[in-house]
């Protein structure tokens, strides 16, 4: 236990730097920008003749983080509002908060990128099982070897755009855009769920898609590492049954370094989801970045980028947490 | 022996093929040929029309010429920017070690589980309207993550070999060491991380065009992509004008892969005999 405990603090610790070290960098950045971090964007806001509410604005910032102070000292009061959750106010619509406009939209990616991540990790893996395993004998087998190298070096969004011509504009299976359609109020019914759903499918096709590849490349050669260690050999010459050796002594010890690889592209997943969603015009996180972008809304660009580096850091946490329950080695380290 | 690996001979001669139809398309082009308006507009792709126009009166072959040679360019820059400052970071972490490899290596895994297009998409809509060079330079800046630690590993194992102790027995200095020693050991090994980071800085350049980040004045493989969309282009049925651009990239990213394994194989041998 104390082993586990040790490990948990480390990884605890690097959740924290990660995330302080990503809320510096988002505070500094602006600082690089010439002049008054806020007034690039006022001034380029003011040609499009969108600075309503600009002085008043200004003034509310300038108290809040205090811009009119040392920068160690804006630095400070920085990090004490976001410990408090305050990510400024948005410009394009002022009087309210960068976290009302960024969190109707947390839903909508949390649910489509945790589904597709698990469903294409799970279903990679055990594809990617079953075809090492095989040694590539049959020649379907075979040819999926290269279709999923193509589809791995495809990004996302390109897959996106073509299943967006084929069965949204083509075929018109599935609709061009949105979450749901429009005029139906978001409730817990039946229609609604199949509508989100129905509207889901291609953003949702586009990401696993792709991600199904790379899972699927990477399980097979890690099984087909596997096949040739001490421990399956002794395995097979005790008679065990093949599927028992796969599922039970390869595939559990495959499933390590499979969940380390999760747990490091995720940052990548997050990255081209977020221009899935513009392609889509999908409510969620991306799609409020590029609509901020669109309008000079630079609060709600950082709001939201502090908001998904936090939600990667977390999940990168969770996964550190899992690990023990796959690998009794971190589990039981220092008994010896 | 690189030049008889077949994959990297393939995925070098797409490149290269690219290259010539991007030097030759520009050079062919007279500059007020690229105008709005020079060409009918919607022309679908044929003998006369070569790829077709856009809903602007621009001829999608000569917007495909120029973003491919600035696509690559993106890379080239990204990548040369992000493997050096990489390599930096990772040889002094791995040959100093203690504190600064201590700092350094949580900085790395912290740049490395964070998207970076996350801090791409922050600077870039502080410069917004800026040029190809400066848009790979705000790219190369935050490629380092990857490279670092790889070389750092690489590092570690080096400066324990005979070699390398030898040297520093005979009084030479830690940077010589770095220089003379360890880098002409890593340079092949080097060549893969750079294709590597040059691939992710053309998908890093063709994401944030999307947003509506990229380079807004010139014409780069994003770019291109970026104003199809934004003229509803897959609505019209202009299928070429997007098909192009996205087919360009995905020739150009399949090609870039297969020189890196090329690469791969031939830097670690093993792997080649692997199959």
């Amino acid at each position: 236990m104390a082993a586990y405990l040790r490990y948990l603090s480390t990884r605890a610790v690097l959740w924290l730097v990660t995330m302080f070290i990503s809320a510096t960098v988002v505070f500094i950045v602006p600082h690089l920008v010439p002049g008054n971090p806020l007034s690039s964007v006022f001034s380029r806001l003011a040609a499009v003749g969108g600075s309503l509410n600009a002085r008043e604005l200004i003034e509310q910032y300038t108290k809040m983080f205090g811009l009119d102070r040392p920068l160690w000292q804006q630095y400070l009061s920085f990090l004490a509002q976001l410990a408090r959750g305050n990510l400024g106010y948005s410009i394009s619509s002022f009087p309210s908060h960068v976290s009302d406009v960024v969190l109707p939209s947390i839903p909508w990616t949390i649910g489509l990128l945790s589904v597709t991540t698990i469903f294409s990790w799970v279903l990679g893996s055990v594809i990617g099982a079953v075809v090492g395993w095989s040694g590539g004998r049959s020649p379907l087998f075979q040819a999926l070897v290269p279709v999923a190298l193509v589809l791995y070096t495809v990004p996302y969004y390109i897959v996106a755009l073509i299943l967006v011509f084929l069965f949204a504009f083509r075929w018109q299976i599935f609709p061009l855009s949105g979450a749901y359609s429009v005029g139906l109020r978001p409730e817990l019914s039946l229609t609604f769920a199949l509508d989100v759903l129905h509207h889901a499918t291609l953003p949702a096709l586009s990401i696993i898609v792709v991600s199904l590849g790379w899972w699927f490349l990477s399980m097979r050669s890690l099984i087909t590492t596997q096949k040739g260690e001490d421990y399956i050999l002794l395995a097979e010459a005790t008679g065990l049954p093949d599927r028992h050796i796969l599922w039970r002594y390869a595939f559990r010890n495959a499933l390590l370094p499979q969940a380390t690889g999760l747990a490091l592209s995720l940052g990548h997943i997050v990255g081209g989801a977020i221009i899935t969603e513009v392609i889509f015009s999908y409510p969620g996180l991306g799609w409020v970045i590029y609509n901020a972008i669109k309008s000079l809304d630079f609060p709600v660009i950082q709001g939201s980028v502090l908001l998904l580096v936090v939600a990667v850091a977390t999940t990168n946490f969770i996964i550190d947490l899992a690990y023990p329950l796959i690998d009794p080695r971190i589990r039981q380290a220092g008994r010896e | 022996m690189l030049l008889r690996n077949r994959k990297f001979l393939l995925g070098a001669s797409i490149i290269l093929a690219m290259v010539i139809v991007g030097i030759v398309g520009t050079l062919l082009t007279q500059p007020e040929l690229r105008r709005t308006g020079s060409f009918p507009v919607r022309l679908p792709p044929g003998p006369g029309g070569l790829l077709g126009t856009d809903a602007l009166g621009r001829s999608v072959a000569i917007q495909l010429s120029e973003a491919i040679l600035q696509s690559l360019q993106v890379g080239l820059i990204a990548a040369t920017l992000g493997t050096f400052l990489g390599a930096l970071i990772g040889f002094v972490s791995g040959y100093f070690g203690k504190a600064v490899d201590a700092i350094l290596r949580t900085l790395t895994d912290v740049f490395l589980s964070v998207p970076s297009l996350l801090f791409l998409i922050l600077i870039a809509s502080l410069v917004k309207g800026v040029g190809v060079q400066a848009v790979a330079i705000i790219i190369g800046a935050f490629a380092w993550a990857s490279p670092a630690r790889q070389s750092r590993a690489q590092v570690l194992s080096l400066k324990e070999r005979t070699f390398v102790k030898l040297s520093r027995l005979s009084g030479m200095s830690s940077l010589e060491i770095i220089f003379v020693e360890l880098m002409p050991n890593m340079l092949q090994w080097l060549g893969a991380n750079f294709v590597n980071a040059f691939l992710a800085a053309v998908l890093a350049e063709a994401g944030l065009s999307l947003l509506g980040l990229g380079p807004q004045r010139e014409m780069t493989l994003g770019m291109m992509i970026y104003w199809a969309l934004s003229y509803g282009a897959i609505l019209q049925n202009l299928w070429w004008w997007w098909l192009v651009p996205v087919l360009t990239l995905m020739c150009l990213f399949l090609a870039l892969y297969l020189v890196h394994l090329g690469l791969d194989e031939v830097s670690n041998p093993r792997l080649a005999a692997r199959g």
